[in-house]
């Protein structure tokens, strides 16, 4: 069992003690995990060019920190994105980190449960899961609207999502999870 | 009437969101005295603030994406950070949006098109609607009539924009025609389009022999 932590802290002290507690917790189950601290990394924004599908099949054609991504990923069991909601969804170094995730997914489509999607490109996949800072305005709306797109948006990076928690509930509830998982 | 259009495409000039916009805009300005601003998220990285001073005057902004990774992509993200300040300032301003995505049908716009409606109140604007449109990846490889349809349909949105203000709803049904596509439907277009779009993209650069290439591990 492998955790990634995509950490996306834009430097709130709440969710940076979140993080280090999360961290702890994982140390005393004796639980591995890779901390990526995002805002530290360079990766440009996906631009959408297809090559890592058309050109140079299952690798980006930037070279920069969007490699550390894609390997750290794909050899995870649990990918947790550890980010302040900003303006409703994940600060936006969590989006470009899972725009640059697309290369480990097949251009081709396929049927999902009456849907199209990608084809897997590997065998196995992580799971995903957010462990969230809501803004002083976050309401229940928000909250299923971030749910409903990231259980569209694992299906799609043929993931699943384990669970959304937020900061304000303590960490006890994010370590259970990933016990559970 | 005047309006502000951002194109939200990490591809920039050369994008769909762009050449469905080209017919909406052309529509819209068929109307005496409109007039269009266009602006590029990807080339205003990362301060926007050329986008963002337009936005605080403008009267009518149309955000348009392509949906990556079932939601905005991230440089549009960080343009959406970007206007933070204004929040509650502009409670006249018409915000609206195009979402596109790449698939057969249309549903998967609908989860970030309520996160655009949500953050429009949030900021304190006023929503104007989203005109959400599946199927337009390779639109160069589609059959011409199909394009035409789709380019004529957002002709006639902008027109009818550029009338009354609003985005027409029997309009935008249309335009999200289909919303779903039954499974064996899916099955047919997926053969076509891992065909003609993606198999001779790989053939073209000589590389179809590495399609499901594992760079990561092979037994990953």
């Amino acid at each position: 069992m492998k955790v990634l932590i995509l950490n996306g802290s834009k430097g709130s002290p709440g969710l940076n003690d979140s993080i280090e507690a999360l961290k702890s917790g994982l140390t005393e189950k004796h639980v591995e995990f890779t901390e990526l601290k995002l805002n530290q990394m360079k990766y440009s924004p996906c631009r959408g060019c297809f090559n890592c599908w058309v050109k140079t099949p299952g690798s980006c054609v930037f070279k920069d920190d969007g490699d550390i991504i894609c390997r750290e990923f794909i050899t995870s069991d649990l990918i947790l994105a550890a980010a302040p909601l900003v303006l409703g969804y994940p600060a936006a170094s969590v989006k470009n980190a899972l725009d640059r995730a697309i290369p480990l997914v097949h251009p081709y489509l396929e049927e999902v449960d009456g849907e199209a999607h990608h084809m897997k490109r590997y065998g196995k996949y992580p799971a995903m899961a957010f462990m969230l800072e809501k803004e002083s305005d976050t309401d229940a709306d928000d909250m299923a609207i971030v749910n409903e797109i990231f259980t569209r948006a694992a299906i799609n990076l043929r993931s699943r999502l384990a669970f959304i928690k937020y900061t304000d509930e303590g960490i006890k509830g994010v370590l259970d999870e990933i016990n559970i998982h | 009437m005047k309006l502000t259009f951002i194109n939200g495409s990490p591809r920039g000039v050369s994008s769909n969101t762009g050449k469905l916009m080209e017919h909406f805009i052309s529509g819209f300005l068929e109307t005496e005295g409109n007039s269009v601003d266009t602006f590029y998220v990807i080339k205003e990285r990362p301060g926007f603030e050329s986008i963002i001073s337009a936005v605080s005057r403008a009267e009518n902004v149309l955000l348009g994406f392509p949906l990556y990774v079932d939601a905005m992509p991230g440089s549009v993200k960080e343009f959406i950070e970007g206007l933070a300040p204004l929040k509650g300032k502009l409670p006249g301003l018409k915000m609206m949006y195009l979402v596109q995505n790449g698939f057969p049908e249309t549903c998967h716009n609908r989860y970030v098109e309520r996160y655009c409606e949500k953050l429009t109140h949030r900021l304190g604007f006023t929503y104007g609607g989203a005109i959400c449109k599946g199927g337009c990846e390779g639109l160069s490889v589609q059959p011409p009539f199909l394009v035409e349809k789709v380019f004529k349909m957002f002709n006639e949105i902008g027109r009818a924009f550029g009338k009354t203000g609003e985005l027409d709803s029997d309009l935008l049904a249309k335009l999200a025609h289909p919303e779903h596509v039954k499974a064996e439907n899916i099955k047919q277009v997926a053969q076509m389009v891992n065909g003609f779009l993606w198999d001779q993209w790989m053939k073209k650069n000589g590389v179809e022999h590495l399609s499901f290439a594992r760079p990561y591990g092979e037994d990953l």
